[in-house]
């Protein structure tokens, strides 16, 4: 087979860092939540600002223009700055996270992702434009500039959209890799597409009703149907179910089985996010649209909060619903291929990694450090040693042959996990490293080698085979 | 002239395609980087002196600089997106080993970003002198870490692989390089001179020409400064310093630069002549000292075993999409222009 990106022919070995008790997951997360939030506010908020420009030139609105100058200063101090910057920050987090998913992401995407670049530079173009000059322009040029501001903010959200529903559901680009096209618009594109700006229209929504209770200068009556104007916006919360229920509809049956009860943190996080978008949804359709009452900034604010807690969720179950893969059925969450599981069976997973492990001095022998390598190699990705998913809390009651067995059967243990990747060799250094910390990390430690027990981990292994695993549930649906 | 011989013909197709690319993509961000470092260093030295620097090019620079910042972010991410078809694992490396010292620069430009738009500020001048100074040098030091982290990051992303790992092992923070200073001069001094050129053409439209010495002061300065920092760091790589036509445009463009200065510098008033030969001579400069820069890292690195994935990733589709608007968004940036110009309604253009 060729490949198109050398990280799949390949394994490739990075020196990979330790984050101490956070999950990696949690750092990229985190991040991410964040930039993606910022992001959708200032697509919202293009959409709403020539909302609110055409309202002040047809004359419908009286203080249409003293919001915009209000709402734009916010949204420039805001979206250019942390907008920007916590966009590059995604670029490096995700390389110190996964190098190996982000270099195969570039190898197949890096002209749409130019072409997101092409939507930036419009986007900073028209929107420092609007910044500066927007109080010397008539009419017309406002509406114009704002037009290219939102055109461009949300062609961006086209793009990225695309590339990151990719890694979920590659679609037909998975049987040939040369179809980008039928990847980038894969089955779980337009349903996201549709739920992200809707998400963007009431999160900038929320935000101006924010900027409204701040801005001086106004009588109540004035905030009042600023505000009910902002809640037009609103109300295509209504729509959420639609796309929500579309998205749950096409991803991969094992992903919806884990929101539908099949992983209790997932399934959670997808409730948390459900329910505060009911809250806000409630809110806005009832509370603003139907009886017309007013919101103050305190309110806002908290609905706004809530709108964070959703995307929070929402964002979390999107990354969570990948697992094993970062790439469907292309890359596991560890950067190992399910084609080189075989290879790394026989010759061991970290046998050419050129990195040592850190503070060797802490370590009671040569077979822990081996352990620890194959640990950093194989599972920190997704876990660490005692922190967030820590691997102590997970198998601290465990004895020996449990950890054995359950870790060379990997995939089956938990179907969201890759199978284990090394030879039974380095399958019983991990298992002496994680038992040695659970025992307390003593200073002497005896290496394990019977023959026997390397045989039956070479038996467990095999049992195992190097195939992802699967609900037996879910038989017919893959 | 045997076309083979010459930057970046000498390599496969696939590779000189991307080479080509990025350093377009990296010399538009150098121009507006270099508006930033010099810009924030000028701002932050003349902030040591008594009174706040009310003058035309402190004004004008301050006035801008936030602008300047977010193109020169928004420049960037093209050549940080070549560079990782290029170079892939040895740009990744040199990232995940610095780790810490390379994901501050993050926060680091939020608060550099946040400092300019408050020395934008007109109330900033009433504030006492301490809080002046400390302002205008904490945006200093801002900008000047973040160049210094893509330098030390570059220095790092040559070594052999049994260098990554000794440092991986050592758990150092800061990777110690002799290379790192006089390189990171060569940018931050040649700064200046490109600086001097925008923020001449600035007040040259707005017709405002008290500091037209001091700014060519300034360039001259930094030419100097610059090709001083460029010697010493040849002797440092000279294994892998490149000898060639790049080197010699740069060099000619170097000359070329020092000597309009010296005329500008002569004349009471911006000269839009003088000037636009600048424009002419400076990115050109640029585009020839970038040369010099990749074939350096280029003899460092073998890349040979990358060409066949160049040559995927030249296959790959969407480059048709990508030019379409790139010329779309290009036309509608310039359009934008026009637009302002002629939809303009407030007091005379120039007041603005
Ligand atoms: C405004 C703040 C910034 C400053 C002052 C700055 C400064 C620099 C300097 C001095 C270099 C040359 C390093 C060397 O050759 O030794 C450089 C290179 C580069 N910069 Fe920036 N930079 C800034 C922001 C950014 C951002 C935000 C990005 C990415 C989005 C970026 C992308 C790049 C890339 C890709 C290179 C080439 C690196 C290489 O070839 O190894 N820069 N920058």
């Amino acid at each position: 087979m060729t490949h198109y990106s050398s990280f799949l022919a390949d394994v490739v070995y990075f020196p990979l860092n330790d984050f101490g008790p956070a999950m990696k997951g949690m750092i990229i997360g985190g991040l991410g939540i964040f930039h993606v939030f910022v992001a959708q506010f200032a697509i919202g908020g293009g959409l709403l600002m020539c909302y609110f420009q055409w309202l002040a030139m047809t004359g419908r609105e009286p203080h249409a223009r003293q919001f915009l100058d209000g709402f734009y200063k916010v949204l420039v101090l805001i979206s250019f700055v942390i907008g920007a910057v916590t966009g590059v920050g995604m670029w490096f987090t995700s390389i110190q996270i996964s190098p190996v998913t982000i270099g195969v992401m570039i190898d197949q995407f890096h002209w749409l992702w130019a072409t997101e670049w092409t939507f930036f530079c419009l986007e900073v173009g028209a929107g420092y434009a609007f910044y500066r000059y927007a109080k010397y322009l008539n009419d017309k040029a406002r509406l114009t500039l704002l037009i290219f501001y939102a055109f461009a903010a949300w062609m961006s959200l086209f793009w990225i959209n695309g590339i990151l529903a990719f890694q979920l559901t590659p679609g037909g680009w998975h049987d040939d890799n040369t179809a980008l096209w039928q990847g980038f618009f894969n089955p779980t594109y337009f349903p996201t597409l549709f739920f992200r700006t809707v998400t963007c229209m009431v999160i900038a929504s929320l935000a101006a009703c924010v900027v409204i209770n701040a801005m001086p200068g106004l009588e109540r009556e004035d905030r009042r149907r600023l505000i009910l104007r902002c809640a037009h916006f609103m109300v295509t919360i209504v729509l959420m179910p639609v796309f929500g229920l579309w998205f749950l509809a096409v991803i991969p049956a094992d992903s919806r089985s884990w929101v539908m009860g099949g992983s209790a943190a997932m399934t959670m996080f997808a409730n948390i996010s459900i329910g505060a978008t009911i809250l806000i949804g409630g809110y806005a359709v009832i509370g603003l649209f139907m009886q017309r009452l007013y919101i103050n900034g305190a309110t806002a604010t908290l609905l706004m909060a809530l709108a964070f807690g959703a995307t929070a969720g929402g964002e979390f179950v999107r990354e969570g619903i990948r697992k094993p893969y970062t790439i469907r059925k292309e890359l596991y969450s560890n950067s190992i291929t399910p084609d080189q599981v075989a290879t790394l069976r026989e010759i061991g997973s970290v046998t050419q990694d050129p990195y040592p492990v850190r503070n060797q001095e802490q370590y009671p022998n040569e077979q822990v450090i081996l352990g620890q390598k194959v640990y950093r190699f194989q599972c920190s990705v997704c876990h660490t040693i005692e922190g967030a998913n820590g691997l102590m809390h997970l198998t601290g009651a465990w004895d020996v042959d449990m950890l054995r067995k359950n870790i060379a059967k990997l995939q089956q243990l938990k179907t969201f996990m890759p199978p284990f990747s090394g030879n039974a060799q380095e399958l019983e250094a991990l298992v002496q490293r994680i038992d040695w910390q659970n025992e307390g990390q003593p200073d002497t430690w005896p290496v394990s080698n019977d023959p026997a027990v390397l045989e039956q981990n070479k038996k467990w292994l095999d049992d195992a085979g190097t195939q992802p695993g699967w609900p037996k549930a879910l038989a017919k649906s893959e | 002239m045997n076309l083979a011989a010459i930057f970046p013909f000498e390599y496969p197709l696939p590779t000189a395609f991307y080479l080509f690319w990025y350093v377009l993509t990296l010399v538009i961000h150098v121009v507006f980087m270099n508006y930033v470092l010099g810009g924030v260093t000028y701002l932050g030295l003349s902030s040591l002196a008594g009174r706040p620097n009310r003058n035309e090019l402190a004004l004008m620079l301050r006035d801008w600089m936030p602008f300047a910042i977010g193109v020169a972010i928004t420049a960037g991410v093209a050549p940080l997106l070549f560079i990782q078809i290029l170079y892939q694992k040895a740009f990744y490396t040199a990232n995940l080993l610095l780790f810490h010292r390379w994901m501050i620069i993050l926060p680091i430009l939020i608060i550099g970003f946040y400092l300019t738009y408050l020395l934008k500020a007109k109330k900033v001048a009433d504030w006492s002198y301490p809080v002046r100074v400390l302002l205008g040098l904490a945006s200093f030091a801002c900008f000047a870490f973040i160049a210094y982290s893509w330098t030390e990051n570059y220095l790092l992303s040559m070594e052999s692989q049994d260098q990554w790992a000794a440092f991986y092992g050592s758990s150092d923070i800061m990777y110690d390089n002799a290379a790192k200073l006089p390189r990171l001069g060569v940018w931050f001094l040649g700064a200046f001179a490109t600086m001097g050129m925008l923020v001449g053409w600035q007040l040259w439209y707005k017709d405002q020409h008290e500091n037209v010495k001091l700014v060519s002061i300034l360039a001259i300065i930094g030419l100097f400064g610059s090709a001083g920092c460029a010697y010493i760091y040849k002797g440092m790589v000279d294994a892998h310093f490149p000898a060639g036509p790049y080197l010699y445009l740069g060099i000619a463009c170097w000359g070329a630069q020092l000597g309009l200065w010296l005329v500008q510098l002569a004349k009471a008033k911006f000269s839009g002549m003088l000037l636009t030969l600048i424009s002419v001579v400076c990115p050109l400069g640029i585009v020839g000292m970038t040369v010099v820069r990749e074939q350096v890292r280029l003899a460092a690195i073998d890349l040979e075993p990358l060409y066949p994935l160049h040559k995927a990733a030249m296959g790959v589709a969407g480059i048709v999409c990508f030019l379409f608007f790139f010329l779309l968004n290009a036309g509608l940036i310039l359009y934008i222009f026009r637009l302002v110009k002629k939809n303009w309604i407030g007091p005379e253009m120039e007041a603005e």
